[in-house]
């Protein structure tokens, strides 16, 4: 058995080290912070210092349904390595709402380019409502779908629709370097009008003699339409030996992962998904299950009631008051899932702070209690 | 249930829930940035009558500056507490999922701490507003306001009580969610009591620190002045606060409810208790606007989560909805409901005594609506 360390005693923290924080407690309990938020905003939006923040500079006709934001970030903005993508707020109906979006172009340059996605309430509120002059909020880049260094030699970029969006910040990040010369891009479109940054992937073709442009169009008199596998192995024979960065719709997404898994060279796969894993939402009868991000417990929510009355039953007490509604006592971070709130009738889809008492799960949840 | 308010049974309570419901879920559809654009012109305007404020205390000299800087610091105080703390603290903004409109991250400036005036005003008093027993807010347990309340002669001097708690309200309404009585019935150790005061002293600390050290020490040799605009402003903030709570629970007509009556409570019911337990002031934008939208304190119960710049145009509903249930909507300019709890504060500084409660209704006695209500 070995012998317990002697506990040491807690030292205070050191002052100095402290202070920047002390200074903003103090502030904050003098109401100091929010007359600074205040007037730093009137002064431009990008000092908000509650969040990064950009500005919209101008807006871009790419093809008929996708419109690049080319933006301006405010200070606190740390840059982005190609291939990384950014978090956007934008308030639509009062609602802060949040989307992932590729940066589009190299470090240097921010831009995020949005597919208009038919009955989709970012992407079309994006092309309708986002001028130039707007600011919105963003997340920091992040994400690991960058190219590595030393930069491979003959990188492989199998995209489709939407999903040309980070291959474009690598193509722009790669001729700078002066490194495209064994890269290419196997790109699928509906049409040759519905290619992203098509003259400029073409100006890059004619400059870069070494970089291959494949684009597979739908519409194309010759051969079976996208990434059949017949056809893929035909254009690129050497594909499983390459360094390989994928981004597209789930369908072709799969379809190349079974291609590069039947080869023995996953390995080679990097990946990008534009689509979150939807929950399955399911009838509100159904047992849901909750896991308990503070505890790590996993609870099941069966019968009748809220989700608050179902928790207790499950043996799980979270705070409440008034049971119905009003006291938002029991209000808690929903991490994940779907849930529906009986009083205001609203569908709740994203991560945000739900009323237990009056909500019920649509899906299997996460609390963060 | 005193008996003024005609009684409704269980069948009656639940059509009348139905067609509040549907007053409630008319304004949600339609909440978005018009609300925003609200609450942000309000917060535009206290920073700035902050800042005024402060400016013209500090650097002025002459009385004239005195007058206008205290007056403004007082503007900003009264909207950051009434129509920006109280409402966002409800809860009226938090489907803008806007950080500094979060119910649960807003702290105001007043020495009660945002988290535990939110527990005991959101839950206690919302949920069993003006019931004997069980809302601590009825009389903030230092006057007596029904005939309900159990006489003592430390009520004979409450017209006094009352002026002094008026002054010191934020004090009042702090000390008060402490529950310091409970100390003594035993309901809490000193231990609970000691955990609930520490965030109070830290902030009050704090506040007192913000008024009456920092922003005096900091204009020098207007130090005094600065002092006393900043003490003027908190002393004006807290009467107006008073005048409009107490106008909003107490006058004449404001009914109390036994405990009983919360055993199984049904939403009608407890609209019906909402709607008879509060009242009204009467006035223009302003003295909304200064009130928090607390001038529709029958609007705020019913649907204390809907944005409160909403109000006037929901009473306008909610007023046709009583006169056809035959149900009292208690609403008097300001003067008059003052009056009103004056003449209750005196009375009850006597030992008066309660009405006998009424027999139980029944279905034919119970008023019925003149039209049918609309179905939900
Ligand atoms: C890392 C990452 C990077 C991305 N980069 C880009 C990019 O560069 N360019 C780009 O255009 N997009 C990109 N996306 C996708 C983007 O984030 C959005 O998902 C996309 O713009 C659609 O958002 P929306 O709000 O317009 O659509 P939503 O309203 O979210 O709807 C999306 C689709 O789902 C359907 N739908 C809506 N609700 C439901 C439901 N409850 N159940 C089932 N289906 C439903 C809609 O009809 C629509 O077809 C990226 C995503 C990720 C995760
Ligand atoms: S318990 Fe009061 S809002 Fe849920």
């Amino acid at each position: 058995m070995t012998s317990p360390l002697p506990r040491l005693p807690r030292l205070p923290p050191l002052p100095w080290l402290s202070a920047r924080d002390r200074l903003a407690d103090a502030a904050r309990r003098l109401f100091l912070d929010r007359q600074a938020r205040f007037w730093l905003r009137a002064l431009d939006p990008l000092l908000d210092p509650s969040g990064l923040r950009a500005r919209v500079r101008r807006v871009v006709e790419e093809t008929a349904d996708v419109r690049t934001f080319v933006l301006e970030p405010g200070p606190g903005w740390r840059g982005h390595r190609a291939g990384q993508h950014t978090t956007i707020e934008v308030p639509i109906d009062g609602v802060l709402t949040r989307r992932c979006y590729s940066i589009s172009r190299a470090p240097g340059a921010l831009a995020i380019t949005v597919k208009r996605v038919p009955g989709g309430r970012v992407s079309g509120w994006l092309h309708d409502h986002l001028h130039a002059g707007a600011v919105i909020g963003l997340s920091p880049a992040a994400g690991d779908f960058v190219l590595p260094e030393p930069l491979p030699p003959r990188p492989l970029f199998l995209t489709a629709g939407s999903g040309i969006t980070p291959a474009l910040a690598m193509l722009e990040e790669l001729a700078r370097r002066d490194a495209l010369g064994g890269a290419t891009l196997v790109h699928h479109a509906r049409s040759r009008e519905d290619v992203i940054a098509r003259g400029w992937l073409e100006g890059l073709a004619r400059e870069h003699a070494g970089f291959r442009l494949v684009p597979l169009l739908d519409d194309a008199p010759d051969g079976p339409p996208g990434f059949e596998p017949q056809r893929f192995r035909a254009l690129v024979p050497d594909f499983a030996e390459r360094a390989t960065f994928l981004c597209g719709p789930p369908g072709l997404m799969t379809r190349v992962e079974a291609l590069y898994a039947s080869a023995g060279a996953s390995g080679r796969l990097r990946r990008e998904r534009f689509v979150a894993a939807r929950p399955a939402v399911s009838a509100p009868s159904a047992a849901a299950r909750v896991r308990l991000a503070r505890s790590g417990q996993t609870v099941t929510l069966e019968g009748p009631g809220s989700l608050l009355e179902q928790l207790e039953r499950a043996g799980v007490r979270p705070e409440h008051g008034c049971r119905m509604g009003i006291c938002l006592s029991c209000r808690c971070e929903k991490l994940a899932g779907v849930t529906r709130d009986h009083d205001t009738g609203a569908t709740s889809e994203e991560p945000e702070p739900i009323r237990l008492c009056v909500s019920t799960a649509c899906s299997d949840l996460e609390l963060d209690l | 249930m005193t008996p003024s308010s005609p009684r409704l049974n269980e069948l009656q309570l639940a059509a009348l829930a139905r067609e509040l419901d549907a007053i409630e879920a008319e304004a949600r559809a339609d909440l978005g940035e018009a609300d925003l654009a609200h609450i942000r012109r309000v917060m535009r305007v206290a920073f700035v009558a902050e800042v005024a404020g402060r400016g013209l205390l500090a650097f002025g000299v002459d009385p004239l500056s005195f007058v206008l800087g205290t007056g403004a610091l007082t503007l900003s105080k009264i909207l950051e507490n009434m129509e920006i703390g109280h409402n966002v603290m409800h809860g009226q903004y938090d489907w803008s999922r806007d950080p500094e409109l979060d119910s649960r991250a807003y702290e105001w400036d007043i020495v009660s701490p945002s988290a535990s005036w939110r527990h005991a005003h959101n839950f206690e008093h919302h949920t069993y507003t003006n019931v004997l027993g069980r809302d601590r807010d009825l009389g903030y347990n230092l006057v007596r306001v029904s005939a309900e309340q159990p006489w003592n002669p430390g009520y004979l001097v409450q017209p006094l009580t009352a002026l002094g708690l008026g002054l010191f309200f934020e004090w009042g309404v702090a000390l008060h969610d402490l529950r310091l009585e409970e100390l003594r019935s035993g309901e809490s150790s000193p231990r609970e009591v000691w955990a609930r005061a520490r965030p109070f002293l830290r902030k009050a600390g704090w506040q007192l620190g913000k008024d009456y050290v920092f922003f005096p020490l900091l204009a020098g040799p207007n130090a005094p002045r600065v002092l006393l605009g900043n003490h003027l402003a908190n002393l004006g903030r807290n009467l107006w606060a008073f005048a409009v709570i107490f106008c909003g629970h107490f006058p004449e007509g404001a009914e109390v409810f036994p405990e009983a009556d919360l055993e199984d409570e049904s939403r009608g019911h407890w609209y019906l208790r909402q709607l008879t337990g509060s009242a009204n002031i009467e006035g223009g934008r302003a003295m909304h606007l200064l009130s928090g939208h607390l001038s529709h304190q029958i609007e705020h119960h019913l649907f204390p989560t809907v944005p409160a710049w909403r109000y006037p145009e929901m009473a306008r509903k909610v007023r046709e909805v009583c006169a056809r249930w035959g149900l009292p909507y208690n609403t008097a300019p300001l003067g008059t409901q003052l009056r009103s709890v004056a003449r209750k504060l005196l009375r009850h500084a006597l030992p008066t005594r309660p009405r006998r409660p009424e027999p139980e209704p029944t279905a034919a006695e119970a008023p019925t609506p003149a039209r049918p209500p609309i179905a939900a």
